[in-house]
């Protein structure tokens, strides 16, 4: 347990997937660390998209809150060693 | 059960809520608005409530609210009776909050555009729960739109029983630990926790002295679900924060000797996979003093407040998790640590 805990210092592999009208990017897997808030990979999309506001989600189901810290996310919702992170210009699952 | 439950949803903070002074545009000032505000609601929802207090002395400009408590922004995702369990160590009644409708903090602040960005943030953290419960979230997803915001409405008027008969089709039941229990229930797999860590350094033996939160970064917003395991005993919020944070739970025994080592491998790995690029080095260090120092040293757990209550931790977790739950079926437990001070070691 205690193991687990300590080890939000580890990398996460951020794989992302554009979603209904939202351009594909050529980078679609980073990694980032897990002590980051969510908010910086919403960051690295709307830059890379260059794009003010947009939905991001997790597996296709449900937006974090930017707060939520990637390690956590990826410790409760991570499929295959990745998080899976969708992203849409428009609302894709309200 | 259900009468705690139904003491949760009465619940509600005394807040007396001032107008800043940089948008006081009239003499004499505005006295301050007195409001109820539900502990499971959230304060931009109680716009309609406090615009009336204070329009007339407003700059021209748009409306956009906010709020803080002595110089703190306050989240406005984090349900109020959640902010004001974790800002006001010991109770302040009223609660003397500060409102904002100009200049709205957004680098500090996630953008809230009124009632409908809460309800996406209700909305979607309910989805989450669902996700940490079921491995899905088609409940929610599944719900029609009406039955969507039958639900957010009695949230919003903080109306049980209609809340009971719009969630009862999310089917995300009721957690037991107890075969007695099971009859009529729904076990459930995991469960949605939201913590708020407070590390403080110095110490403090009242209430009255604890410092005060002056910035976020003192408090660590963990989402560990938890998974109970039958262990032919009461599993109880005692075994539950032991498995949430045993960081800081269990005193020596549990985490002084072997993680220290463990740890220190990991922080290794770490800076050596870092040590490629120029600022890696330095990053490395500061990783492997800071975990190693609040590891070795006692960390204390000062206080555990869940709904403003300061429960046993003999108490059955089930009990707890039914009873004190938010209506996103997330479980809120605001921590206060004492860590000792990395700086002074």
């Amino acid at each position: 347990m205690a193991t687990e805990s300590l080890s939000s210092a580890r990398k996460v592999i951020v794989q992302l997937k554009a979603t209904a009208d939202a351009p594909i990017l050529k980078q679609n897997k980073f990694k980032i660390l897990g002590t980051d808030k969510f908010a910086k990979v919403i960051d690295f999309l709307s830059r890379q998209l260059q794009r003010e506001s947009m939905f991001v989600y997790i597996n296709s189901a449900f937006s974090p809150n930017p707060d939520e810290l990637v390690i956590d996310l990826f410790n409760n919702f991570g499929v295959d060693g990745k998080l899976l992170v969708n992203y849409a210009c428009s609302v894709a699952w309200g | 059960m259900m009468e705690a439950q139904k003491y949760v949803w009465e619940g509600a903070i005394p807040l007396q809520i001032h107008l800043h002074e940089s948008e006081i545009t009239s003499l004499p000032p505005p006295s301050p608005a007195l409001i109820l505000a539900p502990r499971i609601g959230y304060l931009p929802l109680l716009l309609p409530l406090i615009k009336p207090y204070f329009s007339s002395t407003l700059p021209p400009g748009q409306d956009t609210i906010w709020f803080d408590y002595k110089g703190l922004p306050l989240k406005w995702y984090i349900p109020t009776g959640v902010l004001f369990d974790l800002l006001c160590a010991q109770p302040e009644r009223p609660w003397n909050l500060t409102v904002h409708f100009r200049g709205y903090p957004s680098n500090l602040l996630i953008p809230c555009e009124g009632e409908e960005s809460v309800k996406w943030s209700f909305i979607n953290s309910l989805k989450e729960a669902d996700y940490i419960i079921n491995g899905n979230c088609k409940n929610v997803m599944h719900m029609s739109q009406s039955d969507q915001v039958e639900l957010w409405h009695s949230v919003m008027d903080g109306n049980l029983e209609k809340y009971i008969r719009a969630s009862s089709k999310l089917k995300l039941g009721t957690v037991t630990t107890d075969e007695a229990d099971m009859v009529g229930q729904v076990k459930a797999g995991k469960i949605p926790v939201r913590l708020y860590v407070w590390s403080v350094n110095e110490d403090f033996e009242d209430l009255e002295d604890a410092p005060e939160v002056d910035n976020w970064d003192q408090i660590s917003y963990i989402n560990r679900p938890l998974e109970i395991h039958k262990q032919g005993k009461h599993f109880t919020l005692h075994d539950a924060l032991k498995n949430l944070l045993p960081e800081f739970f269990g005193g020596k025994s549990l985490i002084n000797d072997e993680p220290c080592i463990e740890e220190g491998e990991d922080v290794q790995k770490v800076s050596s996979e870092d040590a490629g690029s120029s600022t890696g080095a330095e990053e490395g260090k500061e990783i492997f003093n800071q975990p190693v120092e609040s590891c070795c040293n006692d960390a204390e757990i000062k206080l555990v407040r869940i709904q403003g209550i300061e429960p046993k931790m003999e108490i059955p977790f089930s009990w707890v998790v039914n009873s004190l739950k938010n209506p996103e079926h997330f479980l809120h437990i605001c921590v206060c640590v004492k860590v000792p001070n990395v700086n002074a070691a």
